[in-house]
């Protein structure tokens, strides 16, 4: 007779193993009390794990191909696909990073049951960070405008947005472990891989591509376990009451910080980045992040002492705004992105009246100028239109035109001599908690500060293979496209804003 | 018409609704199964079909396998009733899902109880004061409610909301409105005296406060007040800073009570705004000050628009069903509207 799943599985859970091929000390002390025992949440390992994950993976594939065959990546909205330039390296420095981070916590963290938990959570993100690859070297050979797919992780690397990412993904392997579990599994896992990998792929179906949903539908269908990992963590530290002060502040720093680049990522992508709707992301925001996991996931924990974040309703005022802020700086910075901006029409004017009331006298002016401004013989970019160029958050990364670009709450201090800048409270609140976190990374402006903007982005490797013609363009048409020469024509120099 | 499913181990059968995935009935009637996404990606709600017909939503492409279609393995986030009953195992797919666990969904248990004072808030409506004997310690929810055993039967049961908050051990208040003839309101003022004992059971229900930062409408009519106060009060324990606007209807003056408790604690804390109103004031209410007419009338004259609001009811159906409509009609989202339909039960 065969033995019964749960011995199995019991049996699974004694094996345990030392090391001495690397440090036996995690890399990060903890604050918190981990108590021996948790709860394993990866059952599912035991039995099917490994064919459950060729077959998902098989299925992607699978679908690549008959994408290819069916040439969907030309059917598929420009616009779309534009975003997707900078938002598939994004996503795959996330999944990468977050492969570290539960190689992190399963060195860290003494407690076998949670240990295999991380052990197969490691196993997914280096599959999810594998499809991300081939879903990008799909657009990249498919796709009738590669430029920018082609560099995709070096470009993002250079870009704000990349900073961005790197800001918003490496405390998934740098800090306390159980912090680092908290911004990977509870924040950004639980919170926001819905909006991300739910709600996108279906702007992405909306928008004629099929490849994105295949490949973030396949990755979600993980993140529920890994989520699990965090309730398991939490579960485990939450029941020692000294720990609960500590949760709560880690709780309050991450969800801030994800906020603002989750929110912002989503938001821009879904409705600047779209010819096709499916809702206004501040309603899907509502949804899964206050309805889903504010009020179903962090109400089981409230039993133990454990609040919502304290700045909930401060997001909720950002999130009917900030998107449409950061969408209309990226266009104003277009000659330094390797991805080209549609501009606006009015069927998207009409749109987002409707669906955030008020927004033409915002920001229809922006983008009538940023339209007016599109073709080369124009002889004008937006960015030159600017009192001055917006300083990027010091801890978020995000541009400083939160909540609305029209009335940023920027924060500009001096610390330890040196001039920086933050976006809101939120960020100035985590920035005090430790400066130390922060203040080593440079201001993406101060790098070249007093440069031409042509030699700015020669400098960023954003030109195409003609040497001249720039990735970045305001427009999605084959013609008129802007070249380095254009640009040194402007004869702009860029200025860091905290050095004026 | 619904349906009916069964879950295996546990031999239990439950009624599934007309458009109701087998996991939400689950849980809708207090029983617990594992579950993460809800939405058919995460497999964590899988279970095997044993008997009976049914359909799977195209949402879990990815979490089944063709293996997994084959032996009858479901979601049970995306499966929906085709037929008269389905009958579903869990014993392999939660193999670690305790029959505790199933049944305490709501951690129902029994308790003896002390009755405590007994004191009349207005011609009609009694507070009762309850003090657990045993077991004390009594987990719930502000805005669950609890039944109480009509005295001298054995199965006879009458279901009242607790007006306290949690965090008080031991104790059990509730707001009863008297029905004339009533097995148990109506013994209130008469056979049910202090240090009599009786048996509770619970506690039940899904009505509470739900975690978020929208301001919140609360509507309640006769005894609804007993959740809202439940809730107002466990709203000061836990520090509230959300705006809370508490509408209270009664015919006359002489239906309403506790109104000056209730304008106290506005008093003391800014988020909560009180709005007491009679529908039919009378000629003892010549002095009255305060809103007249329908309470939804009231709502609509104090918040013309409830967007971005959740709103908390409870009371008479047919209060709860004209709220609904009006906060509807004026911009609430339905699923951020919760109620507690108070049915007369003496």
């Amino acid at each position: 007779m065969a033995p019964k799943l749960e011995a199995v599985h019991a049996k699974g859970k004694r094996y345990d193993w030392g090391f001495d091929y690397a440090r036996p000390d995690p890399k990060f002390p903890t604050r918190y009390i981990i108590p021996p025992n948790g709860k394993d949440p990866f059952r599912i390992m035991m039995r099917g794990y490994a064919s459950m994950e060729t077959e998902k993976d098989n299925r992607v594939y699978g679908g690549l191909d008959s994408d290819v065959r069916y040439r969907n990546a030309n059917v598929a909205e420009p616009r779309f696909m534009e975003a997707m330039k900078f938002a598939v390296p994004a996503f795959t420095d996330a999944e990468y990073q977050a492969v570290t981070g539960a190689g992190f916590l399963v060195a860290s963290v003494k407690n076998q049951e949670m240990r295999q938990g991380f052990a197969a959570q490691m196993l997914d993100e280096v599959r999810h960070t594998q499809l991300e690859v081939g879903l990008r070297k799909y657009y990249l050979k498919n796709y009738h405008d590669p430029a920018g797919f082609d560099i995709g992780q070096i470009a993002l690397g250079n870009h704000p947005v990349g900073t961005l990412a790197r800001a918003s993904f490496q405390p998934f392997n740098t800090g306390d472990p159980i912090e680092v579990s908290m911004c990977l599994n509870v924040v950004l896992e639980t919170a926001y891989t819905n909006p991300l990998v739910v709600a996108l792929p279906q702007v992405a179906t909306v928008n004629g591509d099929h490849a994105m949903p295949t490949a973030f539908l396949s990755i979600q269908s993980d993140e529920s376990r890994h989520m699990a990992n965090g309730y398991g963590t939490l579960m485990c530290v939450v029941q020692e009451p000294d720990n609960v002060p500590f949760l709560q502040e880690s709780l309050e720093r991450h969800f801030w910080h994800q906020h603002m680049s989750m929110d912002t990522l989503v938001g821009v992508v879904s409705e600047y980045y779209a010819v096709n709707r499916p809702w206004a992301y501040k309603d899907v925001w509502e949804e899964w992040v206050v309805d889903d996991f504010v009020g179903s996931y962090m109400s089981r924990l409230s039993s133990f002492g454990l609040r919502p974040p304290d700045r909930l309703g401060e997001v909720a005022r950002f999130v009917e705004d900030m998107h449409h802020s950061v969408a209309i700086a990226l266009a104003a910075i277009w000659p330094l992105n390797f991805w080209r901006i549609d501009p606006m029409g009015p069927a998207d004017y009409e749109w987002f009246e409707n669906h955030y009331p008020g927004w033409t006298a915002r920001y229809g002016g922006l983008w009538d100028a940023y339209r007016a401004m599109s073709d080369p013989s124009s002889g004008r970019i937006l960015m030159q239109e600017l009192p001055a160029l917006p300083p990027f958050c010091q801890v978020c990364h995000v541009p400083c035109v939160m909540p609305r670009i029209d009335a940023p709450e920027t924060r500009i201090f001096d610390h330890e001599g040196k001039r920086y800048a933050v976006c809101s409270e939120g960020c100035q609140w985590i920035f005090n908690l430790n400066p130390k976190i922060y203040t080593g990374c440079a201001g993406w402006w101060e790098r070249f500060d007093g440069m031409d903007l042509a030699d700015v982005i020669l400098a960023l490797g954003y030109v195409r293979p003609d040497g001249k013609t720039l990735m970045g363009q305001p427009h999605l048409n084959a013609e008129r496209m802007w070249t380095i020469d254009d640009i040194r024509r402007l004869n702009y120099e860029v200025k860091d804003p905290l050095r004026m | 018409m619904g349906s009916a499913v069964t879950v295996l181990p546990f031999g239990e059968t439950l009624e599934v609704e007309p458009g109701e995935s087998v996991l939400k009935a689950i849980l809708r009637q207090g029983r617990f199964v594992k579950y993460g996404c809800k939405h058919g990606g995460c497999s964590t709600c899988r279970a095997k079909v044993v008997q009976g017909d049914y359909e799977l939503s195209d949402n879990t492409s990815f979490s089944l396998s063709d293996a997994d279609r084959t032996e009858g393995i479901v979601l049970l986030c995306s499966t929906f009733v085709d037929g008269d009953e389905l009958v579903v195992d869990v014993s392999r797919t939660m193999d670690d899902l305790s029959e505790d666990e199933y049944l305490a969904g709501q951690h129902v248990q029994e308790y003896v109880a002390t009755v405590g004072e007994i004191k009349a808030l207005t011609h009609d409506i009694r507070w009762l004061e309850l003090r657990l004997d045993d077991p004390v310690g009594f987990p719930f929810v502000a805005g669950q409610y609890v039944e109480v055993a009509v005295p001298g039967t054995a199965d006879r049961w009458r279901s009242f909301s607790m007006a306290n908050p949690p965090g008080e051990p031991g104790r059990v208040d509730l707001i009863i409105k008297v029905i004339p003839g009533g097995a148990f309101s109506a013994a209130l003022d008469g056979s049910v005296a202090r240090g009599d004992r009786l048996r509770l059971r619970g506690p039940f229900g899904q009505f509470g406060i739900r975690l978020s930062h929208r301001p919140m409408i609360m509507l309640a009519g006769g005894s609804g007040m007993a959740p809202v106060l439940a809730m107002l009060k466990d709203l000061v324990a836990t520090r509230n800073r959300r705006e809370v606007i508490f509408f209270y209807g009664a015919r006359a003056r002489r239906d309403l009570f506790l109104v000056d408790e209730l304008t106290d604690l506005a008093r003391d804390h800014n988020w909560l705004t009180f709005v007491p109103a009679l529908s039919e004031p009378g000629a003892a209410d010549g002095d009255w000050v305060g809103d007249t007419g329908l309470i939804t009338e009231v709502l609509t004259r104090h918040c013309p628009s409830t967007k971005g609001m959740e709103g908390y009811l409870c009371g008479p159906p047919p209060m709860i069903d004209a709220a609904i409509d009006v906060l509807k009609a004026t911009g609430c989202k339905e699923r951020h509207i919760y109620f507690d339909r108070f049915v007369p039960s003496g």
